[in-house]
């Protein structure tokens, strides 16, 4: 054990003199610190913008003027998706998602304007978060300070001369991996800091965090082990360097970037537009705007039964608003049937991506990070129901209204005389039914629990390589 | 020994070199890979608007059968438009997987319609796709790298390079291997690109433009790695100097460049523009009629005699309500589309520092990709709706009873397509 501690300590006076590999420290240090403070930042004044934004919809509804209650079904509400605490660690697909859903009557609109559509062409390339710098950066910085741990011991005649002095290969190689994961844990410190000081200011579960630092140590002390085994296993320093190389490009650009192009091959998904398509041509549903519809016959027979009236005008309640809630609850019903087969063939999609996963730990940190932060394609589910919610309760409230404020006769003389029409206006303090809306992160137990399969995915990397570092300790040749 | 045999020799012998075998079959596996991949995208995009097309055909018509006004006829009316992938599409996806491509849309503002998207899975868009583009741009300098960082120093190491120079004698050693190993290089990348362009039909001069493209892109890669083995520094020293170039051009620039752009080019607020809108279209019912119908006329003399409105609801109002509503939010509109503009030209100019990103751009403006594609398109749309509000203006404002046979010239949309200005 004693020569390990050596051999960590050499492998330290190594790096303090080695250009590459001070350098290369002093650099990812800034682009830690740097992607740490400009995350941060963009995330919460994206926080403010959007929140005073859903704060200018919900005033700007409450303040319109005594309406006739279909007019504000129209009139409609916008739900913003405010970023979630930790997507200042982890914005995961904030900005390739829309940030606003138009909320209307008989209609399910898709999310509008997302920031990878306002910087097309740049977005390509990533984005520099603690996540990215963490999880593309951190390896290569890894690779760059332990390609030739060993390897250089080898080509300089030292390792002879190390295994003479009675420094056996097992603490040779845990010095040298001793070393690197050293480096692990003072590239986690900025994470941990800054997690550390999210959790009281914008209120994220410390448990979140943990994980958050904790996923990412085990997917870096994966790259520390390979790249130590590797240096081991390989002859000379520069065909160390090349094998490297070669696993981070295959690992972060290549696989990354085939498994999204090969789930959208084999699991194409036909989009809303199609979507809209097909449920209005395999489903007949009822216009809520038309009482003689056919569809309701049915349920107008049924009302005039109950009160005992051979007329719709004498019923006690107005039918054109009892028709429209039930157009809206049957067409609601449908929309959300179809929009929930987008979803699954969504998570289809991503499941393809997460197959490969077994071939590139960093579809599995992505995946872990990102469901840990909230900031993931079940989130922007979530946000996308939530938003539903919202709009089928106030739509629904706006019915009601309909229903029961306005007077029947009133109602169908409006389009032809202006003071039916006056009357069919319902008071402006109706408006005040509209729920508040604010998008909020699923419980941190939630989040862990979905971050888990990912989470064991990235334990066994780290494991296996743990085991092929003790195999090969057993015998470093010269 | 003349020039070419000497080429010939040289590359006889490089083939029998297992690395080389290795690098040029992985260029050949990831280049054939893009190609099948790009193919396969662009056919599904191509055979969901061929769909489409019918679906919204079919849905129209029967909108259209039970409506019998104008004004109900022009609320029901949903069109699909679209912007199909060009020939070359499948070698550069470019954005398509965050800009619209489709829309359907009706003679309502068009503002509350145009922002929508209909774009691929966000997850997917996070990871980016694997195209011929991203292959030739940030794969193709790691394996010309790799082939050619120890051209020196790898014979050096190998006690070889006396003997070589002895035997060989002549400088134009280095130079034509170097030279060899780019050219069988380029060969892998684009042998499986001419083939998906055979395959997919494209212009010859799209695909001449291209292999231009990538052998002048190639070029300055061997160049660069040339020059930089040729000194009498290790293959480590030179292989880790030369990734850290590939670094910083490829990742480290479009990634500190896009901070820079952002704050440098602020958007006017994008939600705005859709608040504007609404309140406008919405407040209307609100407002005395006259209001709505002057602001109207004064874009569109031609109806002033005809704009009086006397009844509460009338559909020549309620439309004139919609274009007014478009033309409030036209200034805040076209300065998001300004801003949008301006980022891309700024980022054009970061591609002068980056030719990982201006082979990026060069190639997805070329395959009509590109956000210059996606803004042709939406310029498309929107003479399509102004096409629309001119066909259905004069039967509105005349209160002409309803005859569907005007519906034969009912505006149809058609693709419009513009070519690379860059």
């Amino acid at each position: 054990m004693n020569n390990s501690v050596l051999v960590f300590r050499e492998e330290w006076r190594f790096w303090s003199r080695s250009r590459l590999a001070g350098g290369a420290f002093a650099i990812m240090t800034l682009v830690l610190l740097g992607s740490v403070i400009h995350t941060w930042s963009y995330s919460t004044s994206e926080s403010e913008r959007r929140a005073n934004l859903q704060e200018q919809a919900e005033t700007a509804f409450l303040s319109q003027p005594a309406r006739h209650p279909h007019r504000m079904v129209h009139y409609g509400h916008y739900a913003f998706r405010t970023p979630v605490p930790l997507s200042a660690l982890d914005p995961g697909i904030d900005p390739f998602s829309g940030t606003v859903l138009f909320l209307e009557g008989h209609r399910q609109n898709s999310a509008m304007f997302a920031e990878a559509s306002e910087l097309s062409s740049l977005t390509r390339f990533g984005s520099l978060s603690p996540a990215f710098a963490l999880q593309v950066l951190a390896p290569l910085l890894l690779v760059i300070m332990g390609f030739s741990g060993i390897s250089r011991e080898r080509e300089n005649s030292t390792l002879i001369q190390l295994q003479a002095s009675g420094v056996g290969s097992s603490s040779l190689l845990a010095g040298k991996a001793l070393a690197l994961l050293s480096v692990v844990g003072l590239l986690l410190l900025p994470l941990a800091v800054a997690g550390l000081l999210l959790v009281p200011s914008i209120s994220a579960s410390p448990a979140a965090v943990l994980m958050l630092v904790l996923v990412h140590g085990v997917y870096l002390m994966a790259w520390a082990l390979g790249t130590t085994a590797v240096s081991a296993l390989v002859r000379t320093s520069a065909a160390s360097l090349a094998v490297l190389l070669l696993v981070w490009t295959l690992w972060v650009i290549v696989l990354p970037k085939f498994a999204s192009s090969l789930a959208r091959g084999i699991e194409p998904i036909p989009g809303k537009i199609a979507s809209d398509l097909y449920l209005l041509t395999d489903e007949e549903l009822a216009d809520g705007h038309n009482a003689a519809d056919p569809g309701f016959a049915v349920l107008t027979a049924q009302l005039l039964d109950t009160y005992d009236v051979d007329d719709v005008a004498d019923l006690p309640m107005n039918i054109r608003g009892i028709v429209s809630s039930a157009g809206e609850a049957a067409a609601t019903e449908k929309l959300n049937e179809y929009a929930q087969q987008r979803l699954s063939d969504e998570l289809n999609q991503a499941h393809v991506v997460d197959r490969l996963a077994l071939l590139s730990p960093l579809l599995a940190i992505r995946r872990a990070s990102m469901a840990l932060a909230g900031t993931d394609l079940e989130h922007q589910h979530r946000f996308l129901r939530e938003a539903e919610e919202l709009r089928f309760s106030f739509v629904q409230g706006l019915n009601t209204l309909h229903a029961e404020e306005l007077a029947y006769s009133d109602d169908i003389k409006r389009s032809a005389d202006a003071t039916a029409e006056q009357r069919t206006r319902v008071d402006a303090s109706n408006w005040r039914l509209l729920p508040e809306f604010h998008f909020s992160v699923a419980p941190a137990g939630d989040r862990i629990i979905s971050a888990l399969p990912m989470t064991a995915l990235l334990i066994a990397w780290t494991l296996t390589l743990l085991g092929l570092c003790a195999l090969i300790g057993k015998r470093v040749r010269p | 020994m003349n020039q070419l045999t000497q080429l010939w020799v040289e590359c006889r012998f490089q083939l029998t070199r297992t690395a080389v075998r290795i690098v040029l079959l992985l260029a050949l596996i990831l280049s054939t890979s893009a190609v099948i991949l790009g193919t396969i995208e662009v056919n599904n995009q191509r055979s969901n608007i061929a769909q489409l097309i019918d679906l919204d055909r079919v849905e129209r018509t029967a909108a259209w059968q039970t409506n019998g006004d104008w004004g109900d006829i022009a609320y029901a009316g949903f069109h699909y438009t679209y912007d199909s992938p060009s020939k070359l599409a499948f070698a550069a996806l470019g954005q398509r997987d965050i800009l619209a491509w489709q829309h359907r849309i009706r003679m309502l503002a068009l503002e509350g319609q145009i922002h929508e998207r209909d774009t691929a899975n966000p997850d997917l868009a996070l990871l980016g796709q694997f195209d011929f583009a991203l292959v030739a741009s940030v794969l193709l300098p790691l394996l010309v790298i790799v082939l050619l960082h120890d051209i020196k120093a790898g014979e050096r190491s190998a006690g070889r390079e006396v003997l070589l120079l002895a035997t060989a004698g002549s400088s134009g050693l280095w130079a034509r291997r170097a030279l060899v190993l780019s050219m069988l290089l380029g060969l892998c990348l684009l042998l499986p690109f001419w083939i998906g362009a055979f395959v997919s039909a494209t212009e010859a001069t799209d695909v001449l433009a291209v292999t231009a493209m990538c052998l002048l892109y190639l070029a300055f890669w061997g160049g660069l790695v040339w020059r930089f083995g040729r000194g009498d520094l290790s293959a480590e020293v030179t292989a880790c100097g030369l990734v850290g170039v590939w670094f910083l051009l490829a990742i480290a620039i479009p990634i500190l460049g896009r901070m820079a752009i952002i704050a440098t080019t602020p958007l006017p607020e994008s939600g705005e523009i859709l608040m504007l809108q609404r309140e406008v279209v919405n407040g209307a019912w609100d407002k005395p009629k006259q209001t709505t119908m002057d602001a109207f006329v004064a874009t569109h003399p031609e109806w002033r005699g005809k704009a009086e409105v006397t009844l509460p609801f009338e559909w020549k109002w309620y439309y004139a309500f919609q274009q007014v509503g478009d033309q409030e939010a036209a200034a805040l509109s076209s300065q998001y589309r300004a801003g949008i503009v301006a980022r891309e030209q700024a980022a054009l100019w970061l591609g002068l520092i980056s030719p990982p990103l201006l082979l990026q751009k060069s190639l997805s403006c070329l395959a009509r990709t590109d956000l210059s594609a996606a803004l042709n398109y939406e310029d498309n749309v929107r003479a399509f709706h102004e096409q629309m509000r001119h066909f259905y203006y004069p039967l509105l404002f005349s209160n002409a009873s309803y005859d569907p046979s005007p519906l034969q010239q009912h505006p149809v949309y058609t693709e419009n397509d513009n070519s690379c200005a860059f």
